[in-house]
C-alpha cells in the first residue's frame, strides 16, 4: 500500500521501496527510511512504501531498471545493523528471516518476479535488523537511529544505480 | 490394533496458522481435526464500548484479504438497528466495492494458492516457471480488484472510506473510467482462467452438503437477501440464531458453527452458486455449462472453477454498475442512533459473514457477535477430510498429506478471520 509518498519516476529508472508495517514496532523501519529520503533523491527516482501486499510489489517494479528495497529483518542480536545485499551477486540469505507474516515475503516475491521475468535488472536489498515488533510500538532507539544512516546509504546507492543503468545518460 | 497418525504441522497456502491431525485405526479414519492455533483475537470484546461510527474501521482489521465483507456486514447491522435504508447509487457502490474484493480474493486463491495443487507444484513460484502467463494474468486480476477497492475505499488494504449510511466520499464518474478499462481486460482474463482451471484433473469426490447462502430475488448475492439452504432453511438474517449455533471445540481457537438440528453445513462459492445459479447472467451460466458444470456442483475440488466463474461475474457486475452510476447528492444517509439491536449478513468471498450488535441510546456497542465464514465451514472441512482420506488409505502417507492439504484449500479458509488456523498429523493404529 503506497502510503507516505509516491513520487512519479518514469519506468526505466530507480524505484526505492520501503517495506513493512509502521504500526508494528521495528517493522516500520522501511517506511521510516522512505520518509527520511524525502527531498533527497533525483526527480527520476520514485519512492514507495508498501505495508502488506507483496504481490502488488511485483507490479510496482514493472518497467524499472533497478530497485532498492528496505525491509526489517528478524532479531539476531544487533538491533539497527544494516545488511546490504546485491542480488546480482549474492542470493538473499534465508537466515535474514524477513518479518512478513503473510504467505509471500520479500524473498518469495523476488523469486516469483524472476520466474515471471518481471524483476528489474538490479535489485539491492537493505535489511535492517529489528528488536521489537510489538503492535502499536514505535521504532526501538537503535533501529530508529539506523534510519538516517540507511537513508544516506540509499541516496548514494541510487546515484550509483543511475550511473550504471544502460540508459544512464538519460538525464543524469 | 494398528494405529497410525499423519500430521501436517503447519498448513501452507492458507491465510493464518493451523494444523491437521488425522487418526487412522484398523484401516479406518477415526478422527480428522483441523487444529486452529492462531491466538484468539477478541474483536467482539474490543468492540464493546466503542461508538457505532468506529465499527467499520475496527472490523476491517479482522482480515487483510476480505475487509470489505466485515465492513459491509457491520454497516448493514448498524443501519438495521437505527432504522436506516441505503438504496440507489449508494447501494450500487456497496455492490461495486464488494466486486473488487471478490476479484482480488478469488484471484489470489485460485492462481497463487490452489492451482499449484492440481498441477503438481509445491507453490506458485515453481508453477510460474511453466505457467508464467497464467500467473501474470492472476496478478493483473488481483490488481484490478485492488484498484476498485482503492478508488471506492480510499486504499487497497483495510479501506477507510466506508461508513454507516454510505461512504465518507463518493467517486465521480470520471474517477471510474480507468477502472472500467482494467475491468474490461480483467473480464477477458477471468474467462481464460475459467477455461484453464476447468481443464484440470479433478478427484471423483462428491458430498451431500447442506448449502447455506444468501438469496435475493433479483441478483446474485453480495449484501442482501434471505438465508436459505437446499433443505428447509428459509429465514431472515435476524433469525440466524434460531437455526445456527457456535460450539467450542478443544482442538481449535475458532468456534465451530452448526445447524442446531443437523450439524455441518457449507457456505461459500459452491453454496452461493447452487442456491443462486438462476441469478447469474446468461453469459456466466453459458460459460459454466461450457466447462461441464450444471446448476449444482457437489465436488469440493471443483470449487476452483466456481471461484473463477465468480470472478467473471464480479467483473461483469462491476462494469454494469459503473455504466449505470450517477453520483448521489449525499455520500451517506444521515443516522440518528438509538438503543436497539441490529443484524447484518453479507457474502464474503469465503461465504456468509454474519454480525449482530446491541447498541445503547447513544449508539455505543454493548455487545457484538461476529460469525465469519471459516468458522461455519470448519465442521464441513473435517467431514470432507474424513470422507476423502477414507478413499485413499492405501496410499503412502505423503500422498494422503498432500491430498488432505488440497482438500482444506478447497475451502480457501481464512484462519486469521476464524480465530478468530494449519499443521497435518496422521495417526495410524
Amino acid at each position: 500500500m503506497t502510503r507516505v509518498h509516491e513520487r512519479g519516476a518514469r519506468p526505466g529508472k530507480v524505484l526505492v521501496v520501503g517495506l513493512g508495517n509502521p504500526d508494528r514496532g521495528d517493522d516500520g523501519i522501511g517506511a521510516a527510511v522512505a520518509q527520511a529520503l524525502v527531498g533527497r533523491l533525483p526527480p527520476d527516482a520514485a519512492v514507495k512504501v508498501r505495508r502488506g501486499d507483496l504481490l502488488a510489489l511485483i507490479q510496482d517494479w514493472e518497467g524499472f531498471e533497478a530497485i532498492v528495497c528496505i525491509d526489517a529483518a528478524a532479531p539476531m542480536g544487533v538491533p539497527g545493523r544494516i545488511c546490504r545485499v546485491d542480488l546480482n551477486s549474492t542470493a538473499l540469505p534465508r537466515n535474514l528471516s524477513f518479518t512478513s507474516s503473510h504467505a509471500l515475503g520479500l524473498p518469495e516475491a523476488i523469486e516469483l518476479a524472476r520466474s515471471l521475468q518481471l524483476a528489474p535488472r538490479q535489485i539491492i536489498v537493505y535489511a535492517i535488523e529489528g528488536a521489537s515488533f510489538d503492535s502499536g510500538a514505535p521504532l526501538t532507539p537503535a533501529v530508529a537511529a539506523a534510519a538516517q544512516l540507511a537513508a544516506d546509504q540509499v541516496v548514494a546507492e541510487v546515484g550509483q544505480l543511475r550511473c550504471s543503468t544502460p540508459e544512464a545518460a538519460f538525464d543524469a | 490394533m494398528a494405529t497410525k497418525t499423519l500430521r501436517v504441522d503447519y498448513l501452507t497456502r492458507v491465510e493464518g496458522e493451523g494444523a491437521l491431525d488425522l487418526e487412522i485405526s484398523d484401516g479406518r479414519v477415526t478422527s480428522a481435526q483441523l487444529r486452529i492455533f492462531e491466538p484468539p483475537r477478541f474483536f467482539e470484546a474490543f468492540l464493546r464500548g466503542r461508538g457505532y461510527a468506529e465499527t467499520p474501521d475496527i472490523v476491517a482489521r479482522i482480515c487483510g484479504i476480505c475487509p470489505i465483507a466485515y465492513q459491509m456486514s457491520a454497516v448493514h447491522a448498524i443501519e438495521n438497528a437505527f432504522g436506516v435504508t441505503v438504496d440507489g447509487p449508494l447501494r450500487a457502490l456497496r455492490r461495486l466495492i464488494y466486486c473488487g474484493e471478490w476479484i482480488e480474493s478469488h484471484a489470489l486463491h485460485v492462481i497463487m494458492l490452489h492451482a499449484p495443487d492440481f498441477l503438481g507444484f509445491p507453490d506458485a513460484i515453481q508453477m510460474a516457471r511453466e505457467h508464467g502467463n497464467m500467473v501474470r494474468n492472476g496478478l493483473t486480476l488481483k490488481k484490478a480488484g485492488n484498484e476498485l477497492i482503492r478508488v471506492l475505499g480510499g486504499r487497497e488494504v483495510h479501506p477507510v472510506n466506508v461508513k454507516a449510511g454510505g461512504f465518507y466520499r463518493v467517486p465521480s464518474r470520471a474517477e471510474l473510467v480507468p477502472v472500467t478499462e482494467s475491468l474490461t481486460h480483467a473480464r477477458e482474463l477471468a474467462i481464460d482462467l475459467v477455461r484453464w482451471v476447468a481443464a484440470f484433473t479433478f478427484p471423483q469426490f462428491e458430498r451431500d452438503y447442506e448449502f447455506v447462502a444468501l438469496r435475493h430475488p433479483d441478483e446474485y448475492p453480495f449484501n442482501e437477501g434471505r438465508l436459505v439452504s437446499n433443505r428447509d432453511i428459509d429465514i431472515g438474517i435476524t433469525e440466524y440464531e434460531t437455526q445456527f449455533e457456535e460450539r467450542q471445540v478443544a482442538h481449535s481457537t475458532a468456534l465451530h458453527s452448526m445447524i442446531k438440528r443437523r450439524g455441518a453445513y457449507l457456505v461459500g462459492p459452491l453454496a452461493r452458486y447452487a442456491l443462486n445459479f438462476d441469478c447469474l447472467p446468461d453469459s456466466v451460466q453459458a460459460l459454466a455449462r461450457e466447462c461441464g458444470l450444471g446448476p449444482v456442483c457437489r465436488n469440493p475440488f471443483k470449487s476452483i472453477i466456481v471461484r473463477a466463474l465468480e470472478i467473471v461475474y464480479a467483473c461483469e457486475e462491476a462494469l454494469r454498475l459503473i455504466a449505470a452510476y450517477e453520483p448521489p447528492a449525499l455520500a451517506a444517509v444521515p443516522i440518528t442512533p438509538h438503543a436497539g439491536t441490529g443484524f447484518g449478513c453479507t457474502e464474503a468471498p469465503r461465504g456468509l459473514c454474519w454480525h449482530r450488535y446491541d447498541f445503547d441510546a447513544e449508539g455505543t456497542i454493548r455487545a457484538a457477535r461476529i460469525v465469519p465464514p471459516t468458522s461455519q465451514n470448519q465442521p464441513s472441512i473435517e467431514a470432507d477430510l474424513t470422507a476423502l482420506a477414507t478413499t485413499i488409505l492405501d496410499q503412502p502417507d505423503e500422498v494422503i498429506r498432500d491430498r488432505c492439504e488440497q482438500t482444506i484449500r478447497n475451502f480457501d479458509p481464512c484462519i486469521s478471520c476464524s480465530a478468530h488456523f494449519l499443521k497435518l498429523s496422521v495417526h495410524r493404529t
